[in-house]
């Protein structure tokens, strides 16, 4: 590609994309601030009640408590056991390797709905249906490829000399992985946690087949207010999911750099 | 450590992980194969006898024949759609540099990791019967009856398009960054239009992570179950949302079991079909 820059027609293209990317997010914001149950053009009255309802909720905040337990016990779970993982598949300790490394990847490439009806069936015959370890497991499983990917990215990048190093000079594995691994491969598998996250806490398609009678993660509450109607509550829910994703971004950006997600 | 005991620890480092995958994936994924060949029976639920009619009627029933088909013109559609309006994004992502390039990252990747029920509901408050969009027609007098779209193909392939565009920008900025600098450059000095350049040089050497592209925004879509189900309504259905209404509303479980594994084979065909193709295109050239 050159460096030369895009033309005129080029960037306003891409300018009228970016309002279409953006179009729905403006929506829903302004939704959410507004007096009227439905959206009307020009936006009538300002109004913060749909958020007090949201949380004076105990709906909606049982739902933000699930869900962000839900996303970091799943995620550790995933990092304890993917990162060993990484090290014996880096270090070429297993034969076949690859293949192991594409059967941990593997989730990805399935639909999502099709895990969710096969482990809806499986806790049915098992007959451990709606359980929070259960949500758990699932999750982990899901969010794994993502820490596969950069956990194995990581220790690609690092040069082996480096615990060559610390062995030589007396450290033993363990030593040398926590002292001297675990700082060089910290950033690239911190952008997986993070995208782990994320999936974990957006997850919709798997876990509404395992929620607990009576409970729901935040986006399958809304998924499911939706569903039977809107109420300009789900608006304010919407609105302070955006504003998170938007502040956890621009954290990431800050202290990371989006390069490692991407 | 010796050969022998490198094996016996990478393998202790290795099972854990793979016991999860197994316990919460492989196997789910396999017990549900026989269910796909039970027949059910309303009010008496899964009964024994195996049949290969959960899987015929997919192609014999007019229904879920029509569920099939839409399916698949859904997901050639906005594919189409997103290589052909990412193209020109990713272009000018690809050619930003410095700040503008974080801020143009940003722009792309904050659609892309909102959560996908916040942004089917902004479309839902666009393109609904009473949605902004609607207001706007009717007020400038251009319609008098609200013009339908949601509950159709056009809702799904609006609200898709929108999921997944971020995606194919994100594939096809790297693909193109991944070119050589020079050869476009190249192309120039010896006198070649820029159109000429374009479809000569920059877009057969990017085609590999184009087709790449194209691959996973095919999978997602005709995957996706949340987007379909809120802009499609319980009415408008595709595979993913007759899988889901199969399991939790009509319980005939081996119809859906029988679905979804139509749905996960027609994924990892194509997905396999275009790994096979890219590697016929690189070993040609």
């Amino acid at each position: 590609m050159t460096d030369e820059p895009p033309s005129l027609a080029l960037r306003l293209i891409a300018a009228l994309l970016f309002a279409f990317l953006l179009l729905p997010v403006a929506v829903v914001v302004l939704a959410a601030f507004s007096d009227t149950a439905y959206l009307t053009i020009p936006p009538q009255g300002l109004t913060l009640r749909w958020f007090a309802k949201v949380f004076h909720d105990p709906d909606y905040l049982a739902a933000i408590v699930l869900s962000l337990k839900l996303a970091a016990v799943a995620t550790l779970l995933a990092t304890v056991l993917a990162v060993p993982a990484c090290y014996a598949l880096h270090h070429r300790w297993v034969p076949a390797g690859e293949t192991i490394a594409n059967l941990l990847m593997s989730p990805l490439i399935f639909p999502a709905v099709v895990i969710g009806v096969a482990l809806l069936q499986y806790v049915s015959l098992l007959g451990i249906r709606g359980s929070f370890a259960t949500l758990v497991l699932a999750h982990a499983m899901i969010v794994t490829p993502y820490l596969i990917r950069t956990g194995l990215a990581g220790f690609a990048g690092m040069d082996p000399a480096l615990e060559e190093a610390a062995r030589v000079l007396g450290a033993n594995r363990f030593m040398a992985f926590f002292l001297v691994v675990a700082p060089v491969i910290r950033s690239s598998l911190g952008a997986g946690l993070v995208f782990a996250l994320i999936t974990s806490f957006d997850e919709v398609p798997v876990t509404v087949f395992l929620l607990p009678p009576g409970q729901a993660t935040l986006p399958v509450t809304i998924f499911t207010a939706i569903d039977q109607g809107v109420d300009p509550s789900v608006a304010a829910v919407s609105t302070l999911m955006i504003a998170a994703t938007a502040i956890l971004l621009v954290a990431v950006e800050r202290f990371a750099g989006m390069r490692r997600l991407f | 450590m010796t050969r022998s005991g490198e094996r016996r620890a990478g393998w202790l480092l290795v099972a854990p992980l793979c016991l999860l995958l197994l316990a919460v994936f492989v196997a789910p994924v396999a017990l549900m194969l026989p269910t796909s060949f039970r027949t059910y029976q309303p009010g008496l639920g899964i009964t024994s006898g195996w049949t290969a009619h959960n899987y015929t009627q997919i192609v014999t029933d007019g229904y879920l024949l029509e569920v099939l088909g839409r399916t698949f013109v859904l997901g050639v559609s906005v594919t189409a759609i997103c290589l052909v309006l990412g193209f020109p994004l990713a272009v000018v992502l690809a050619r930003a540099s410095g700040a503008a390039r974080g801020i143009l990252t940003l722009l792309v990747v904050f659609p892309l990791t909102l959560n996908v029920v916040v942004r089917s509901f902004g479309w839902i408050s666009l393109l609904s019967n009473r949605g902004l969009i609607n207001q706007a027609l009717m007020a400038l007098g251009i319609v008098d009856v609200p013009l339908r779209m949601m509950f159709n193909l056009t809702g799904l392939i609006v609200g898709l398009t929108h999921v997944l565009l971020p995606v194919m920008v994100v594939l096809l900025a790297a693909a193109l960054r991944a070119l050589p600098r020079d050869v476009e450059a190249a192309a120039a000095t010896l006198g070649t239009r820029p159109w000429k350049t374009f479809f000569l040089v920059t877009l057969p050497l990017a085609a590999p992570g184009i087709f790449a592209g194209c691959v996973l925004v095919f999978v997602l879509t005709i995957s996706a179950l949340v987007t379909p189900r809120l802009l499609g309504g319980p009415a408008y259905k595709v595979m993913a949302t007759a899988i889901f209404d199969e399991f939790l509303s009509s319980l005939d479980w081996p119809t859906g079991a029988a679905l979804a594994f139509a749905l996960t084979l027609f994924a990892l065909a194509v997905v396999a079909l275009a790994g096979l193709l890219t590697r016929r295109w690189v070993a040609a050239r």
